[in-house]
């Protein structure tokens, strides 16, 4: 039971820091945006990469594999997303898939089409209330918990995370006041593309790195984001770890139950409380 | 070429679809071109909703799936009557459609895409391991059908008449439906559905109409489908081949059923033949996304009537 709870809540810390980015992107330009999925797998592959650079070493590996991303992040934003602000929704998710199939091909070229597993970086188990629970894992709940306060600070404190919020409110007035949005935008972007390569890093040490690992997760993802309300960064919070929860305990019962259990429940959130774009 | 050109086409537009069809079956063989026409009722299907309504659908293949899974279940322990079948398919359709339509059809943009993806992975996981018990699981089922009158459905130009004559059928409603004041109530929904809303009209009744509709010609899309390959497998319901559907209504031009028989054609075509010659299949299929968002929106059919209709006259879409 106790093993249970710790996974679901590492999961929940995972599927927080991915669905920050697309919850930004969500509420301050209505996009949805399937290339997320695409930084995200990109992410665990440089670790990947890196790791065989550094010998090995987990936390250098890491930062480039979030670094690194920063560059293919702004390509997306600048020439697929901000050419389709104002055009409808429908082709800016079917121009953002096409990305993540081109990212897909290009990944499977490179480094072909078979599994990667990356083994535990820290490797030790620490007893908590008889259960021997990996500290990997321990780590992840910490640095998911972390990032939401460092969140919080920014957007309530700073200037720019200030700004952030009032585009999200209110695009017109914000701009009216002589606020370059795009600009932000774009640092939100940015910002949420890092927190997925990173979402990325610290999920492939559980799974497996493979091209189509984007495709799983974006879509729990969504279901995160939308059972958290759209642009809602505490709502957010919330439904990643009880989403989580629930993949965890209905995988223990039932594990190829595990996600279409999470679909139901955005169904029965869905019903009960419906989601206007 | 003016317009009236184009009048008098769609005058005899049925006995050329049907022609264009019966010409292509020499040249691909009978089995693949039957093959094109499933799929390209499964476009009009879809574009009932998305060229139309203007209702991104990311899961229409649970509608098709739904379809070919009620056709194998009733053919192996119901009746093996292949009319039956179908009909059970259709009624599958309209029941799907029932069930997750109010749900599905209150929400637009985005989440519509994405509820109707979330529900379609749902879908594969049933289908693949829930009730692998009956379904097969990833091994499938294989379906046989008997014989009624004289349509053995273990021939192939019968699979082709029979699939050649509901796509007509299919066509034929569908012209009646879009130019019907229903179909101009769709198409004002997409334009604007508060100010149809104004207008008096319950408009949620409505786009449940138009969505059972559209689950209910995917289902029959998806029947057909099993009676050319007859066996099921949970590839029919997969997620991820959401995107060929949405890839030809792009490439036909949304919004016409010209332009998504266009669009249908021409993606078998593509996607039978360029992987070929094409290794990087998916990569290709992106650009060309990609190309057809930014650059060619109104896709083949709306290239076509722009050019045959002269320039500066109204676009399509």
């Amino acid at each position: 039971m106790i093993s249970t709870i710790a996974y679901g809540l590492t999961i929940g810390g995972i599927f927080y820091i991915i669905s920050i980015g697309l919850s930004l992107t969500f509420g301050s330009m209505r996009i949805v945006n399937f290339a997320h999925a695409l930084i995200y797998m990109a992410g665990a592959y440089i670790l990947f990469a890196s790791m065989s650079l550094f010998k090995g070493w987990f936390i250098p590996a890491a930062i480039i594999a979030v670094v690194s991303v920063i560059p293919l992040a702004y390509v997306i934003e600048r020439f697929v997303i901000r050419r389709l602000y104002g055009e409808s929704i429908d082709l800016a998710i079917i121009a953002t898939y096409a990305v993540l199939l081109i990212g897909v091909d290009i990944t499977k070229w490179i480094w072909g089409a078979t599994p990667i597993p990356v083994s535990d970086p820290v490797g030790k188990s620490l007893p908590v209330l008889g259960v021997d629970l990996p500290v990997y894992r321990l780590i992840i709940i910490v640095v998911s918990i972390l990032i939401f306060i460092c969140l919080e600070i920014f957007f309530r404190k700073t200037i720019v995370g200030k700004i952030i919020v009032a585009g999200l409110e209110d695009r017109e007035a914000t701009t009216s006041l002589g606020i370059n949005l795009d600009k932000y935008f774009s640092i939100v972007f940015i910002l949420g593309s890092s927190l997925a390569a990173l979402g990325g890093v610290l999920y492939a040490p559980i799974t497996t790195v493979h091209p189509y690992m984007g495709f799983q997760v974006i879509l729990i993802s969504f279901a995160v984001v939308i059972v958290g309300g759209l642009g809602s960064m505490r709502g957010t919070f919330v439904a990643a770890f009880a989403l989580g929860m629930v993949m965890s305990v209905t995988g223990r019962f039932w594990g190829p139950a595990a996600e279409a259990m999470v679909f139901a429940v955005m169904a029965v959130v869905l019903i009960f409380k419906p989601v206007e774009v | 070429m003016s317009q009236s050109v184009l009048k008098t086409l769609e005058k005899f537009s049925l006995p050329l679809v049907a022609a264009a069809f019966l010409l292509l079956a020499p040249i691909l063989t009978v089995q693949r071109t039957t093959d094109f026409i499933i799929f390209c009722i499964f476009v009009l299907a879809y574009d009932l909703l998305y060229g139309y309504m203007g209702r991104l659908s990311f899961g229409h293949m649970l509608y098709l799936g739904v379809g070919a899974y009620a056709v194998a279940l009733f053919a192996e322990h119901v009746s093996a009557n292949p009319f039956f079948a179908i009909l059970a398919a259709l009624a599958s359709g309209v029941a799907v459609g029932l069930l997750l339509g109010p749900i599905i059809v209150r929400t637009t943009g985005a989440c519509f895409a994405l509820i109707n993806l979330a529900f379609n992975q749902v879908g594969f996981f049933l289908a693949l391991t829930a009730f692998a018990k009956w379904t097969g699981g990833e091994d499938g089922m294989a379906t046989f059908f008997d014989t009624v009158w004289i349509l053995n459905f273990d021939n192939r130009y019968t699979v082709f008449g029979f699939s050649l004559f509901s796509l007509i059928l299919v066509v034929f409603l569908m012209r009646r439906l879009t130019m019907s004041p229903f179909g101009i109530l769709l198409r004002m929904i997409k334009e604007n559905e508060t100010r149809v809303q104004f207008l008096g009209y319950n408009t949620h009744r409505y786009k449940l109409l138009a969505f059972i509709l559209s689950t209910t010609i995917a289902a029959f899309s998806g029947a057909l489908t099993i009676l050319n390959y007859t066996y099921v497998t949970p590839s029919f319901i997969d997620t991820t081949r959401n995107v060929e559907v949405i890839f030809a209504s792009l490439i036909g031009g949304a919004g016409s059923v010209f332009g998504a028989l266009l669009g249908g054609v021409s993606y078998m075509a593509i996607s039978n033949y360029l992987p070929n010659y094409v290794q990087r299949w998916e990569m290709f299929l992106g650009i060309a996304l990609l190309l057809l968002v930014f650059k060619f929106q109104t896709g083949l059919w709306g290239f076509i009537v722009a050019r045959v209709s002269g320039f500066g006259v109204e676009k399509d879409r």
